[in-house]
């Protein structure tokens, strides 16, 4: 027997003028007879600023994740047999080790690279390239974006941000190289412009028509749907309509926060556009994520949750004091509970984008199983500036890599390294090291 | 930075009483800032023998160690192999410790070479398995780091040979800066008093080291003091209580028992100006049974601050030690 249908390309585009758009992954992309799992693993990372309230985060035994998980990560009851908790691991470099203060600086710094961070307030930098950029270097040739750094907070790149550390350090944890950041987008408009606007075969002029006008990109290659649709059978129909409608969902959202006239709260820097809560910032922000994971438009992906140091508020929780000076509680009840809101208002965030990868469905999985996804920090007292002992939750299967819904303990001082050199293996890039890794995290794949 | 105290890193079995005194000094001499522990590996031993360490650490430091000031003892956990007396006996007595589990322990090769980076500079002391000590070899750039921060290794011979000999040979062949051999004669040389111990520890009404030192064998004996003298060669290198030999090697047999052998290697061997044993000797027991001396208090308001920025949300200049407030997170 021969197969004679011809498979869409997995890298076809819907093409307008002046616009291009991606497409998720249809059945009719998948050849016959080709292997079931045919999507690719998605990698991201979300950097936690601060550390946490680390008695409300760590489940009380190793093995089965408990019917009743610790405060701070109930939010993910729901989704407690797609992640896992490591406790124990280290960023060895974020430490003092005699060169003193600058803890923030050296969390965020050291926390991916896992070398040393050179001391510099000037252009000076010296890192080494970060576990996703390794990943990015070696599979980024095969989407349209190599990686994608996103952020909650506009990044600084020069001046001192933490005793003679560069804002670079505090405010970057994806590094291409040892001298160059990449710093997050944290502008809505500017995300969704780089996924399916500026970055592809669009003119400076057609861009700046497009915008003049505000026109819908699905608009403009409303076209090429239609020459598409007909071509696809049922499911493939609906799995483009839902995709369609989630991009349309986020221009609403977008172009609703760019109009937005409120004031803004003084207690954080919120730039022109950005929604004003945390909470819809977030969601807007993770939504295009899950757009460009399920377009592969990219596979890899940062996430600042906030810049190291943040002094971002939440009024909207009612906590109106900064989030790093609460941090320095110093033992004050009132500013440990405040720390513990924020923990889990950040928790509750992340939970729900959990939750929505994994409703998104691909093939005959979702994307969730299709991902390894990373929520943890750089610091775990953020009081004390403890750098071992780190919060860590790993989200997702990586297509069956993982097996989730449980609580491993390593024996301290097992680097942080390890872990991203264990994902950076679920995609076949294989280094020599990442940073200070000494190998992988033993008993945590299925492999093992 | 040439007030910084050396950082000590040292990888035992501690399986003998001058182990034990050797631990003591480490910590009296860092209260006094003659040195900084860097990191303890226990190798070839069980659990036990890290609690013991853990103790030590605890009881010597005023509670100030946590995770950011000190590093959790690491531990080669072996299957199968028996808690010495000597350790065992010290850790039924119930001292106040942080380790509860094995996973409260430190990986062994990680906090070999964390601990050598805990400090700008450091001296290693290997007094038992070089297996993890080995390994670290093998690791990307360490050698590097050793050359820039370890001024000398000090491998001590106790007599007994040590397991993994490939091991050893391997560091000895590899280490990348100066190696020193501390032999068997030198710890002989040197024997604590053992009727004397009750009263040179009698600054606490109970202490592990004695509990161990009793524990080891029946009383009343003298025990040789081999880790505890090539501690002190270790960070006091030129106290002017040791001579040098020429450079050699170690031969190591198969069965892990050493030799120096004189001649090609960059290996020197130790051994004690005969007119200052007794001095060195004096010295020695002096600061194995000190009392450590209590840290300053903490300074809250002229430490260095932030770059008056704000860019943490403080306001002013400086913040000084921040205190550890919250409990170990270590699970009782």
């Amino acid at each position: 027997m021969f197969i004679t249908k011809k498979a869409i390309n997995r890298r076809s585009m819907l093409k307008g003028l002046g616009a291009a758009l991606s497409l998720p992954l249809l059945d009719s992309m998948i050849p016959a007879f080709a292997e079931a799992s045919s999507a690719p693993v998605r990698l991201a990372w979300f950097y936690l600023p601060n550390g946490i309230d680390m008695r409300n985060w760590t489940p009380p035994a190793e093995g089965p994740l408990p019917a009743e998980l610790p405060n701070i990560l109930a939010p993910f009851a729901s989704v407690r047999d797609d992640v896992t908790v490591i406790s124990n691991l280290t960023a060895n470099w974020g430490r003092p080790l005699q060169v003193g203060a600058g803890d923030h600086g050296r969390a965020l710094a050291a926390y991916m690279t896992g070398v040393e961070v050179y001391r510099t307030a000037g252009a000076d930098l010296k890192l080494t390239t970060s576990a996703d950029q390794i990943a990015a270097r070696a599979n980024g040739h095969l989407t349209t974006l190599p990686s994608l750094e996103i952020g909650l907070e506009e990044a600084r790149q020069t001046g001192n941000c933490d005793n003679g550390y560069s804002c670079a350090y505090t405010y970057n944890v994806s590094w291409k190289t040892e001298t160059q950041p990449l710093p997050p987008i944290s502008d809505p408009k500017n995300l969704f412009e780089r996924l399916f606007g500026s970055d592809v075969a669009e003119s400076p002029a057609a861009h700046a028509r497009r915008l003049a006008m505000r026109e819908s990109i699905l608009d403009q290659v409303m076209g090429d749907t239609h020459k598409l649709e007909a071509t696809l059978g049922p499911s493939d129909r609906r799995k483009l309509d839902e995709y369609l409608t989630s991009v349309r969902e986020i221009e609403i959202q977008v172009d609703k926060a760019s109009k937005s006239t409120t004031v803004i709260d003084p207690g954080m820097d919120k730039p022109f556009g950005v929604p004003q809560e945390y909470a819809d910032y977030f969601r807007l922000m993770t939504d295009m994520l899950i757009v460009a994971f399920k377009a592969d438009i990219t596979r890899i992906s940062t996430f600042m949750i906030g810049r190291e140091g943040s002094t971002r508020a939440y009024p909207e929780i009612g906590v109106a004091d900064g989030h790093h000076p609460l941090t320095h509680h110093m033992g004050n009840m009132d500013m440990l509970e405040k720390v513990r809101q924020i923990n889990v208002h950040h928790a509750t965030a992340m939970a729900a984008f959990i939750k929505k990868m994994k409703e998104t469905k691909e093939g005959d999985s979702n994307l969730l199983d299709n991902s390894l996804i990373v929520y943890g920090s750089g610091l775990s007292d953020g009081n004390v500036h403890t750098h071992d002992q780190l919060p860590t939750l790993l989200c997702g299967r990586g297509q069956g890599y993982i097996v989730p819904g449980r609580h491993h303990i390593y024996q301290r001082e097992t680097p942080v390294a390890n872990l991203f050199a264990t994902m950076l293996d679920r995609v076949g890039v294989r280094p020599e090291h990442v940073g200070d890794s000494t190998g992988e995290l033993a008993g945590l794949t299925s492999l093992s | 930075m040439a007030d910084t105290p050396i950082g000590v890193v040292y990888n035992t079995s501690v399986t003998r009483p001058d182990a034990a005194l050797a631990l003591a000094a480490m910590y009296v001499m860092e209260s006094k800032r003659e040195s900084h522990m860097g990191s303890v590996c226990v190798a070839g031993a069980g659990f036990n023998a890290a609690v013991f360490c853990d103790i030590i650490g605890k009881m010597y430091s005023f509670g100030t160690r946590n995770g950011n000031q000190a590093l959790a003892v690491g531990l080669a956990a072996e299957q199968g192999v028996p808690d010495s007396p000597m350790v065992k006996t010290a850790v039924d007595h119930n001292y106040p410790r942080t380790l509860q589990r094995v996973t409260d322990t430190s990986a062994p090769v990680e906090v070999l070479r964390n601990g050598v980076i805990f400090n700008t500079y450091s001296v290693v002391i290997l007094s038992g398995p070089a297996t993890y000590l080995a390994r670290t070899l093998d690791l990307l750039n360490v050698k590097d780091l050793y050359k820039d921060r370890v001024k000398r290794l000090v491998i001590v011979d106790a007599g007994t040979p040590y397991k993994d000999a490939p091991a050893l040979r391997k560091v000895i062949a590899e280490w990348p800066t100066p190696v020193f051999f501390c032999p068997k004669e030198v710890g002989d040389a040197l024997k604590f008093p053992g009727a004397q111990l009750d009263k040179d520890f009698s600054w606490v009404p109970s202490h592990p080291i004695v509990d161990a030192y009793k524990a080891y064998k029946p009383m009343p004996y003298d025990a040789p003091l081999y880790d505890l003298a090539a501690t002190h060669y270790a960070v006091h290198p030129d106290s002017g209580f040791f001579e040098l030999s020429a450079a050699g090697t170690i031969d190591v047999a198969n069965d892990g028992a050493m030799k120096f052998a004189p001649g090609s290697g960059n290996v020197k061997s130790i051994g004690i100006v005969p007119a200052k044993k007794e001095a060195l000797f004096t010295v020695l027991i002096d600061t194995a049974t000190a009392k450590p001396v209590a840290p300053a208090p903490p300074n809250r308001g002229g430490g260095r601050g932030g770059s008056g920025r704000g860019a943490f949300g403080f306001s002013g200049q400086g913040r000084g030690v921040l205190p550890a407030i919250v409990p170990p997170t270590v699970k009782q």
